[in-house]
């Protein structure tokens, strides 16, 4: 009897269980940082093959809001130092370490200049011009943005311990 | 006789309580619609009201006065800076585009803006396009030889009753240098509707100070980047020079929606408690009803009529009310948004009276089903009422 009770209590965690845990697996979105992305660019505004390859893919990346486009932020810039702080430590960086998003639908933030907030959509390398924005190196498009709460920028040189490999 | 027609009945009945009712129903939904449009037509008017240019550069102030005042036109003018600031920008390789502008008195409340031939030019990143209904632009004109001609913002021509070919001014001392309309811009949905443009060189040579100065005024200088990434140096910039600050024109109407974000959920608690207060009311209202009619109701139930049909018609008689009052409110808050809309528009924002936003449907049918769950109660009360009891007789 308190077998087939044990048996029955097995079950039902691994019920209970292996459905999140598979998911959750499965989801995961690798995390750009901005480090990496300074990395990967070589002479004549070319990048390495390793940030290519995340082309087209799901990524994640965290940085400051620059609202350079409608203020619908449809389109916005992220970028490792924010631009609104005139005292900041950093001055700010350029084409190298700003990211062009392009947003999904409406996006629905407080916006704070001095705020970290994190990107998720399909991500493009490689020098483009778009129409309307300019040329860039990186771009997300489609993308979703969110707060990330208690986020760390990497800087140059620090090691992105937290970016996954595609 | 079906209970709908015995609910009317009754209602007709009661005519002055049941308007009453309705009416006070009409007038919360009137308010939490109106709210809806005004709010976003609000936001909808600076968002289309907002620059295709990435930064505005003014002089020291404040960011948000920067942009109302010259974006919108809706707040007193910044300080000036000098010429030289915009011919810095224009000389700057990392700017595309750099347009001057000069925010000035106004003609009978429309400001006077002054600015050159780029301000309207069709780049091919803008969004915003201009184009004329009647007329020509005014020419860039030298600053020893000013034109003064003007082209009039659509609402501006409209309300001035201006047609190209007049010769306006304001104020005598302005009569030496009276503008001549040239053009008329077809409505842009923005505070352009509302200005009258001109050159640089008619703004500085209608005013004596400006006249008399080598290094001429300026009130700020819109800037579009050849790369969008050089907009943080640009903006650190000019804002570490003594004289300048340079503004993100989104990133302040940004920090204006967070305001109105906070003002709009005091808004909806507000509306809330209205909600509560028109609903309690449609309560009592049909509470007391159905006391008043205790007797009636007897007679009905001794005649034959089941406690489902009374309970019936107690409910259709709330859930009629609560139309009543439901599509009146989106009637009448639609009629105080076209008002409110016109007195924003005054302001330089567009807001559409007519603009059905998807929250109406769900508005009604709550009102609709709140109306009908505040006559249960006393449906209830009218199910449960004993026959005897009530037909006994009053002495």
């Amino acid at each position: 009897m308190i077998e087939r009770f044990r048996a029955c209590l097995a079950a039902a965690a691994i019920a209970a269980f292996v459905p999140a845990a598979v998911p959750a697996a499965t989801d995961e979105i690798p995390r750009l940082t901005f480090a990496q992305l300074v990395d990967s660019i070589r002479a004549d505004s070319e990048v390495t093959q390793t940030i290519k390859s995340y082309s087209g893919k799901e990524v994640a990346i965290q940085g400051f809001i620059i609202p350079a486009g409608p203020p619908d932020l449809s389109f916005l810039m992220l970028s490792r130092v924010s631009a609104l702080g005139n005292y900041c430590c950093e001055m700010p960086v350029g084409q190298d370490e700003t990211v062009y998003v392009f947003t999904a639908k409406e996006v629905n933030i407080t916006y704070d200049p001095l705020r970290i907030f994190k990107i998720v959509g399909v991500f493009e390398a490689g020098m483009r011009t778009d129409a309307t924005y300019g040329p860039s190196l990186f771009r997300v498009r489609n993308a979703r943005v969110e707060e990330a709460f208690g986020a760390k920028i990497f800087k140059v040189g620090e090691v992105p311990a937290a970016a996954a490999k595609p | 006789m079906t209970i709908l027609a015995i609910a009317l009945k009754y209602l007709r009945g009661r005519f002055v309580a049941s308007t009453l009712t309705a009416l006070s129903i009409a007038l919360g939904v009137s308010l939490i619609v109106a709210s809806l449009i005004l709010a976003r037509g609000i936001k909808e008017g600076f968002l289309v009201g907002a620059t295709d240019y990435n930064l505005l550069v003014g002089a020291k102030g404040s960011p948000t006065q920067l942009v109302l005042g010259v974006v919108f036109r809706m707040d007193l003018a910044t300080p000036n800076i000098e010429y030289t600031t915009y011919q810095g920008l224009q000389n700057d390789p990392r700017v595309e585009t750099a347009v001057p502008i000069g925010i000035g008195d106004a003609f009978q409340g429309f400001r006077y803006v002054a600015t050159n031939s780029a301000y309207f030019a069709p780049f091919a990143w803008r969004h915003k396009m201009y184009s004329l209904s009647a007329g020509r632009f005014f020419a860039d004109d030298p600053p020893d030889a000013p034109t003064y001609e003007a082209v009039l913002g659509a609402e501006a021509a409209r309300a001035t009753g201006l047609g190209v070919g007049d010769r306006f001014y304001e104020g005598e001392e302005m009569a030496e240098y009276p503008l001549t309309a040239v053009g008329i811009l077809r409505p842009t949905h923005g505070a352009d509707d509302r200005a009258i443009f001109f050159s640089l060189a008619s703004y500085w040579g209608m005013n004596e100070v400006a006249r008399k100065l080598t290094v001429k005024p300026l009130t700020a200088v819109l800037v579009r980047p050849k790369r969008m990434s050089d907009l943080g140096s640009l903006h650190r910039e000019l804002n570490v020079a003594a004289e300048t600050q340079a503004v993100l024109p989104s990133g302040v109407l940004l920090t204006i929606f967070n305001m109105m974000a906070v003002a709009e959920d005091v808004l909806t608690m507000i509306l809330a408690i209205v909600g509560i207060i028109v609903l309690l009311y449609v309560f009592v209202s049909l509470y007391s009803a159905t006391l008043e009619r205790r007797r009636e109701i007897a007679t009905m139930r001794a005649l034959g009529a089941r406690r489902a049909t009374v309970l019936g018609i107690v409910l259709i008689e709330s859930c009629a009310l609560a139309a009543v009052g439901g599509v009146g409110g989106l009637l009448g808050g639609h009629a105080v948004a076209y008002f409110a809309g016109a007195l924003l528009a005054k302001g330089g924002l567009v807001a559409n009276p007519f603009f059905l936003d998807p929250l109406e449907a769900a508005v009604l049918a709550s009102v609709i089903l709140l109306g009908t769950l505040a006559g249960l109660l006393p449906a209830v009360l009218a199910y449960r009422t004993e026959v005897a009891e009530n037909l006994a007789p009053l002495s």
